[in-house]
Formats: structure tokens, sequence, C-alpha cells
């Protein structure tokens, strides 16, 4: 019984993770597909720029999102579109191990609740110092 | 002269034929990109990005399938993930020349994937040794080609962790998937069943890139009109490469395999020696 249980909740966890992935990246593209055509239309081409507008150089993630999100740094609408695709792209599966955690939490499971935690903490370092 | 439209175009069959023979995409698209003219670093560091794409991508179904397993995949993204975090931060630093020649002895460790799948994955807990059953690594799932539900234990859960920080850290320097390395790991060490491991991998990838694009973000590689055009075209390509990969010979695989490879490998030289 309560194993069936447990095989039950599982699959509704990798149903979660199932959605999440697929529909962080397909936000992700449709952005960055627009940004594309929009960046044809202001500029007339689609020459691959390697002026200092379209490098990202962030000095912390959670930052540079924020920025994105106020809809600041004096952008075009174009380069902004692509960035915010490349950010949820990010977003997905760091948002896919937050779900995880929180999912070996809820299961009481102390081992995996610590290797995900592991998984997360470290990321979250590795995108704030830098 | 590439521009972003072309950049698309190409990117759409390299995700495809990088989905057929396991290389990834990014692995064919960085050789390529190199050849067009673009710095190796900033093709590593897009490449990186391109993945986290179509890894999430095709993960999604692999994990609604049930046939990744995902209690393994977490325990080895700690590894993966330090693994990663490393190698992008050396490729920051190192001269260029030398990630050519890594890219060359990396892709060449492509050449030993196994050729016979894991039949009989061990299903006995006696067998099993006491990490893994420990962090009670394993599973089952059901088998289309085969109408059965295989059950499988893993094994060397230790052994199996140091390999795929080295998979990790090739992956976060090079900036590709590093797929057929972390499956060899998989089948070969953690005595996976093959579908097991390739669709795993493929789920681990997404967060290693991650973890990869977190060094590279700070490093001002991140071109928004290379990793566009890349991420949307080999994503294409790689979800329909997964549609026809099973109507497709073995015979023909290997053969697409090779070719390509050896034409990666010998680009990848020429422009090591040039730049030495």
């Amino acid at each position: 019984m309560s194993s069936s249980r447990t095989e039950a909740e599982a699959s509704k966890f990798e149903l979660a993770i199932s959605y999440l992935l697929i529909s962080g990246v397909i936000t992700s593209l449709i952005l960055v597909g627009i940004g594309i055509v929009l960046f044809h239309f202001h500029s007339g081409q689609f020459a691959i720029s390697d002026a200092k507008a379209v490098f990202l150089r962030e000095p912390n993630f959670f930052y540079f999102l924020l920025e994105l999100l106020r809809g600041g740094r004096g952008q075009d609408k174009a380069l902004w579109l692509i960035t915010l695709g490349i950010a949820i792209l990010m977003l997905t599966p760091y948002m896919r191990v937050i779900l995880s955690v929180l999912h070996f939490i809820g299961q009481k499971d102390v081992k995996y609740t610590l290797i995900t935690l592991f998984v997360f903490i470290l990321l979250t370092i590795s995108l704030t110092i830098h | 002269m590439l521009n972003m439209v072309s950049l698309l175009m190409i990117s759409i069959p390299v995700g495809f034929l990088g989905s057929l023979t396991g290389l990834g995409g990014a692995s064919i698209l960085i050789p390529l990109l190199v050849l067009l003219g673009i710095p190796v670093k900033e093709a590593i560091a897009c490449g990186m990005v391109t993945i986290i794409a179509t890894s999430s991508g095709s993960a999604s179904s692999y994990v609604r399938e049930k046939i990744a397993n995902v209690k393994m995949a977490m325990y080895l993204e700690m590894f993966t993930t330090v693994g990663a975090i490393t190698g992008a931060t050396i490729t920051t630093f190192i001269s260029p020349v030398y990630l050519y020649f890594f890219f060359v002895a990396f892709l060449s460790t492509s050449f030993f994937k196994s050729e016979k799948p894991n039949r009989d994955p061990v299903s006995s807990e006696e067998s099993q040794d006491k990490a893994s059953r420990w962090l009670s690594l394993h599973g089952s799932y059901f088998d289309e080609a085969d109408q059965k539900v295989i059950s499988y234990r893993v094994q060397n859960a230790l052994l199996g962790g140091g390999g795929m920080m080295v998979a990790g850290l090739a992956a976060g320097m090079l900036g590709i998937g590093a797929g057929a390395f972390k499956v060899t790991v998989q089948e070969k060490i953690l005595k996976l069943p093959a579908k097991v491991a390739s669709t795993t991998s493929n789920f681990i990838i997404g967060m290693t890139a991650l973890a990869g694009t977190s060094v590279y973000l700070y490093s001002g590689l991140l071109n928004l009109t290379l990793i566009g055009p890349m991420a949307v075209g080999t994503t294409i390509g790689a979800l329909a490469g997964g549609r026809v990969l099973n109507k497709l010979s073995y015979q023909t695989l290997q053969i697409l395999f090779f070719v390509i490879i050896i034409f990666l490998i010998g680009q990848m030289i020429y422009k090591g020696i040039i730049s030495l």
C-alpha cells in the first residue's frame, strides 16, 4: 500500500518536472525567435555582431534578472527579448532543482534532500559570486 | 558570410545529426563556428547555453515516460556541477590553443562508446555495493522494443560519481554536453541499461550546462547574436532527430558517426596547429 502510494507521488513529481522543462524551453525559444526577427527589423540586417551591446557580461545572475525585468540597461527591444529568453532558459534547470528539493523535503527523504540541496547551494553560489 | 539566418539554417541539421549520433549539437557546432572564424572561447561559451535548451527539451519526454532515473540524476549532478564549474573557470583563463587539443582529445573518447548495450542489468539486492544500496539507486522502466518491464540496480555509485566529475569538467571546459562519455560511465561503471543511461545522461546535461553557463555569464563571452540562432536551430533539429532515430539502421548511424567525428577532429587539429 505505502509503496504504491510513493510510486504514484513520484510519478506526479516527474510529470511536474517534465512540464517545467518543456514549457521553460519553449517560452525561451519563442522569445529568442521573436527577438531575432525584431533585430532584423531594427537594424535591417541579420549580421553576427561583435558590438559590446550584444555580449552579456553580468556581475551577478540575480542582479541581471532584476535589471532585465525593470527593462533597464537602455538596450533595444530586440536584444532585450533575446536576453529575456536566455534568462528563462537558465532559470529552467534552476527551478528544476528547487522543485526537487521541495519534493524530497515533502517526502521526508533526508538523503536526497541533502543531495539536491547541495546542487542548489552550489549553483546559487556560482550564480551569485564571481 | 555567416549571419543569423545562415547560422540558424546550419544549426537545424547540426542539431539533427547531433541527436542521431549521440554527439550532441554543440560538439559539432563549435568546430564549425571555429571554421567560420568565430573565436574558440566565444563558440564554447555559446555552445554551453545552447545545450540547456536541447537537453531540457528532449529530457522532458524521457522523464514523463519514466525511462530517465530522476533520483540517480540528482545524485550524479552533485559531481557534474562541481566538474562543470571548475572546467568553465579553467577555460576563461587558459590560452585558446590548448582548447583545440583538449577538444580533439575529448572527441576521441567517443570512439570508446559501448558497442554492446547492457542486456542483463543486475537485479538482485545482495550483489549491489553498500553505497549504491544506501542511496537506494535502483529502478525499472517499460521497454517498448522488448515489450517488458526491465528492473535494474546501480553498481559502484562512488566510482561512477568520480567518472561523472570528469565528464562535467570536460563539458564545462569545452562547452559541450559530453553525452557519449556520460553514457559510457553509466553503462560500464554504474551498470545501467542502455536506454536508462542515455536518457538520464540527457537529463543531467541540462544542469551541468547551467553550472558552466553560470561561470560564462561573467566572462563577457556570451554573444546574443550567436546564442539566439544556435539555441533555436539546434533544439528544432534535435527534436526532429529524436523522432527519426528509431527508424534508421544501426549501420547508417555508425557510418554517420565516424564521418562526422573524423571531420571534427581533423578540423580542430588543423586549427590548433596553425594557431601554435
